[in-house]
């Protein structure tokens, strides 16, 4: 990244350069040829043309960028307008107005930008025409001011909206800043018995159970019933619900004075709370662990009207006591993704330090200097390594989720092109800078080839190339998790999702971790490169 | 006996670094290389065992064509020559140790070394040379971080490591001040002395040819201009030093510090 940006930053110096050479040169020339034009001829024409008058005073340069300067204000604003004023339903001057009605301001800065960049230019070509030495950047400055106007409301750019929101994004924020509530879950441990009841006209009534000891126990009375069903029968004209038989369930030996709740369990083995209207079946145990209350069968979930014979249900009377604390599920998968973002760093590290040694070789000069080939070759793999460095790493995820799919192997790929364009350069580099002193005297002991390498080069490279691979790790660690939010895989994948599904506490954690884990990298690998330095 | 016949190099780049240089040393000499930066000096020194390859001419070592010899029996000759450099050339983030022991690379068996394996008896000799310079106390210390110096010294232990019949010194103190360039050249001294071996030395300081040369070479452009005794060195005037210098030359002593390397 940070090669990326000094690049960008030499690309503006290298701009900047040229643009304050250029009108130098252009002084020189013109202090010999004088200007085509009185200066009040120019300056009438650049009223008229912006940039006019300065091409014909013979500094066509100046021109030209005036010219262009205003045509793009001009541009961007008729485009900008046309958004601003939509929906007016004549063109031409309602456009205009309902564009003045919506950005008061803007229209009227870009108004009166123009209106100065008309004069000033004017001036310009007035004085360029008379003295090219001496005239000012006054119209260059107000084309400058105009587009910077534009840009900011190009960009939408809406400090109001910013500030008025911060009160609702506070309570999200504040979960992904302290999202801990979300990293424990505690165990439930649960009591309860049941007791079986026949629920069809015929078979044999269940006999009482006896708990086992320890356990709590549950009767149910009387052990026959009919389960809740609705009349269909139109002709007999009594359409409704039909109530199933009152029963009563009493428990004992439960835990004195705690909510218990009363659950159904149909033949299938299917659970579902009973419902006394609206609310679920819930007692409190007295102070001796008994309870007993009456309630009517529930419907069956799939109705067979009456049921089969012999058709058994159970009634479930359960306590549910929270236990340990445990790491929630969310915490788990978090940690696992993490520390597959860290693998994924280190395996994209590994094939990076595998295919870049090689390739160091062959794109450092001292190495490939001997003959035209080899040159080549070196020029090759520069440049090629340089395309391969100036993709960044985003958009070969991209490219990678096209070829095998969404995941961390698709991240891996990314990271390891990137990484062996970044360290191949740093190793050629470290290749080209080996002194040559220590090679000639391991030569000059009778030493051979594979002894001149391993006494003379490799103790010469193996710092900085190891100090280069851990830097190199923890660029791609911490990218990973940047990876991960196109599809790379890792602990940025799963922050992506979460965000998406409002879990701003399951976020957090995700942010906590990756917040962590890059800083710890970070002053591991200060630390080893510290020590091998 | 070493013999240099019809000795010429050209670089691959069309300069010619030696013209027909012919001499010969005796065993036990103290032979010191004189002349210009650029005259040749180093590239002599290198054509001897032949880290430079000759281009034309040839070198016999007590009969033995160096100049003819194939790879394996070069490393066998190269063995029997120390050589030691104006910049030391150590490996300098190896020990001390390492760097001595890397002397012996030419004798040990090639795989062993790899693994930094040396038999016991190289690593006595080590400790015995490293003794013999005053070094003893940084046998475990990384080569960088001792003094100029020191490095020098650690240079010559790992030549002495080579059980040399010769050694090279090309320019040994010229990255010294005066005060150790005399400690440096008095440990070649001795080692002429009381071991028998053979210097090849080049130098810059006319005091300091006078003071330890047995016989004098001065190179001019590649070309041999000047041979001369212990005596006539001694009894050399300015003038004769500026034929070999060239006439901008100023008799240079030791005591100018930082004089051209
Ligand atoms: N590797 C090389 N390639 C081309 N020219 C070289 C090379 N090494 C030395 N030379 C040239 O050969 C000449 C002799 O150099 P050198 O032997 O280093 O002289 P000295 O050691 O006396 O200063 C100089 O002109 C130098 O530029
Ligand atoms: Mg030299």
């Amino acid at each position: 990244m940070s090669d990326q940006i000094t690049t960008e930053a030499e690309k503006h110096s290298a701009k900047r350069g040229a643009k304050s050479k250029r009108p130098d040169s252009g002084d020189i020339l013109n202090r010999e040829l004088p200007s085509l034009v009185t200066p009040t001829v120019a300056a009438v024409m650049s009223a008229v043309i912006p940039g006019l008058g300065q091409m014909f005073a013979r500094r066509v340069q100046r021109g030209v960028i005036l010219l262009a300067g205003a045509a793009s204000v001009i541009g961007m604003f008729v485009w900008r307008f046309r958004i601003l004023g939509e929906r007016a339903e004549v063109p031409g001057w309602p456009v205009f107005l309902r564009a003045l009605d919506r950005r008061p301001w803007f229209v009227g800065f870009i108004l009166v930008a123009l209106v100065a960049i008309w004069i000033l230019s004017a001036i310009d070509a007035h004085r360029t025409a008379q003295r090219p030495s001496r005239s000012g950047a006054g119209a260059f400055l107000a084309i400058i001011a105009a587009l910077f106007v534009l840009g900011w409301q190009v960009s939408e750019i809406d400090v109001g909206t910013a500030i008025q929101r911060i009160p609702d994004a506070l309570p999200p924020l504040a979960r992904v800043i302290w999202p801990w509530e979300a990293a424990v879950e505690f165990e439930e441990n649960e009591v309860g018995g049941t007791a079986q009841i026949l629920v069809s006209p015929e078979g044999m009534i269940p006999p009482q159970v006896d708990p086992q000891p320890g356990e709590p126990g549950v009767t149910i009375s009387p052990r026959q019933g009919t389960l809740a069903s609705q009349n269909l029968d139109g002709n007999a004209g009594a359409i409704g619900n039909v109530p199933g038989t009152e029963v009563t369930v009493s428990g004992f030996g439960f835990e004195p004075s705690t909510t218990t709740e009363i659950r159904w369990i149909d033949q299938n083995g299917s659970i579902f709370p009973i419902r006394q209207g609206r609310d679920e079946l819930i007692v409190e145990t007295g102070a001796d662990g008994t309870f007993s209350v009456i309630f009517t069968l529930p419907f069956p979930l799939i109705g067979a009207d009456p049921e089969p014979s012999g058709t058994i249900h159970q009634v479930q009377a359960r306590q549910v006591f929270t236990g340990e604390a445990t790491a929630s599920r969310a915490l788990l998968i978090i940690i696992s993704r993490m520390v597959e973002t860290i693998v994924l760093g280190m395996m994209a590290t590994l094939f990076g330090i595998i295919f870049s040694i090689p390739v160091s070789f062959l794109a450092a000069r001292n190495i490939m200097s001997g003959s035209r080939i080899s040159m080549a070759i070196y020029y090759l793999v520069r440049f090629t390594m340089n395309v391969i460095r100036s993709i960044e790493p985003l958009i070969w995820v991209l490219i990678a989720t096209v070829w095998v799919g969404l995941g961390p192997f698709a991240g891996i790929i990314a990271l390891t092109m990137h990484s062996i364009a970044a360290l191949s350069k740093l190793y050629s580099e470290a290749i080209e800078g080996i002194d040559p002193g220590p090679i000639e005297a391991i030569q000059a002991t009778g030493a051979n080839r594979l002894q001149t390498i391993a006494y003379a080069i490799i103790p010469q490279m193996i710092s900085p190339f190891v100090s280069f691979s851990i830097y190199r790790w923890d660029i791609n660690v911490r990218m990973s998790t940047v990876i991960g939010l196109v599809g790379g895989g890792g602990v940025g994948f799963i922050l992506v999702q979460y965000v998406r599904l409002l879990q701003y506490r399951q976020a957090g954690i995700a942010v906590w971790f990756i917040a962590i884990t890059v800083a710890l990298l970070d002053y591991v690998s200060a630390e080893i490169r510290n020590k091998l330095a | 006996m070493l013999e240099v016949k019809n000795l010429t190099k050209v670089y691959d780049d069309g300069t010619v670094a030696l013209r027909n240089v012919s001499f010969t040393v005796d065993d036990g000499e103290f032979l010191v290389v004189i002349g210009l930066s650029g005259s040749g000096k180093s590239t002599l020194l290198r054509c001897i065992n032949r880290l430079v390859e000759p281009t034309d001419g040839s070198i016999i070592w007590d009969g033995q064509d160096v100049t003819a010899a194939d790879p394996p029996d070069l490393r066998n000759i190269r063995r029997k020559i120390g050589m030691i450099f104006q910049h030391f050339n150590l490996v300098k983030r190896s020990s001390v140790l390492t760097n001595v022991l890397s002397g012996r690379l030419g004798y040990v068996t090639p795989w062993a070394s790899l693994l930094n394996r040396f038999p016991a008896a190289d690593r006595e000799a080590a400790a015995k040379a490293l003794e013999r310079v005053g070094l003893t106390e940084q046998t475990r210390k990384r080569a960088s971080e001792l003094s100029g110096g020191q490095q020098q010294r650690v240079g010559i232990a790992r030549a002495l490591m080579q059980e040399p019949s010769i050694i090279l010194a090309d320019e040994p103190v010229a990255s010294l001040d005066p005060v150790l360039a005399h400690s440096i050249l008095g440990n070649l001294e001795r080692l002429n002395q009381e071991d028998d071996i053979t210097i090849i030395c080049s130098l810059h300081y006319l005091d300091l040819v006078q003071r330890y040369a047995t016989r004098v070479i001065g190179l001019r452009d590649g070309e041999l201009v000047y041979e001369g005794t212990r005596d006539e060195i001694r009894s050399m005037t300015d003038d004769q030093f500026k034929q070999i210098y060239g006439e901008e030359a100023e008799r240079i002593t030791a005591g100018s510090i930082g004089g051209e390397a």
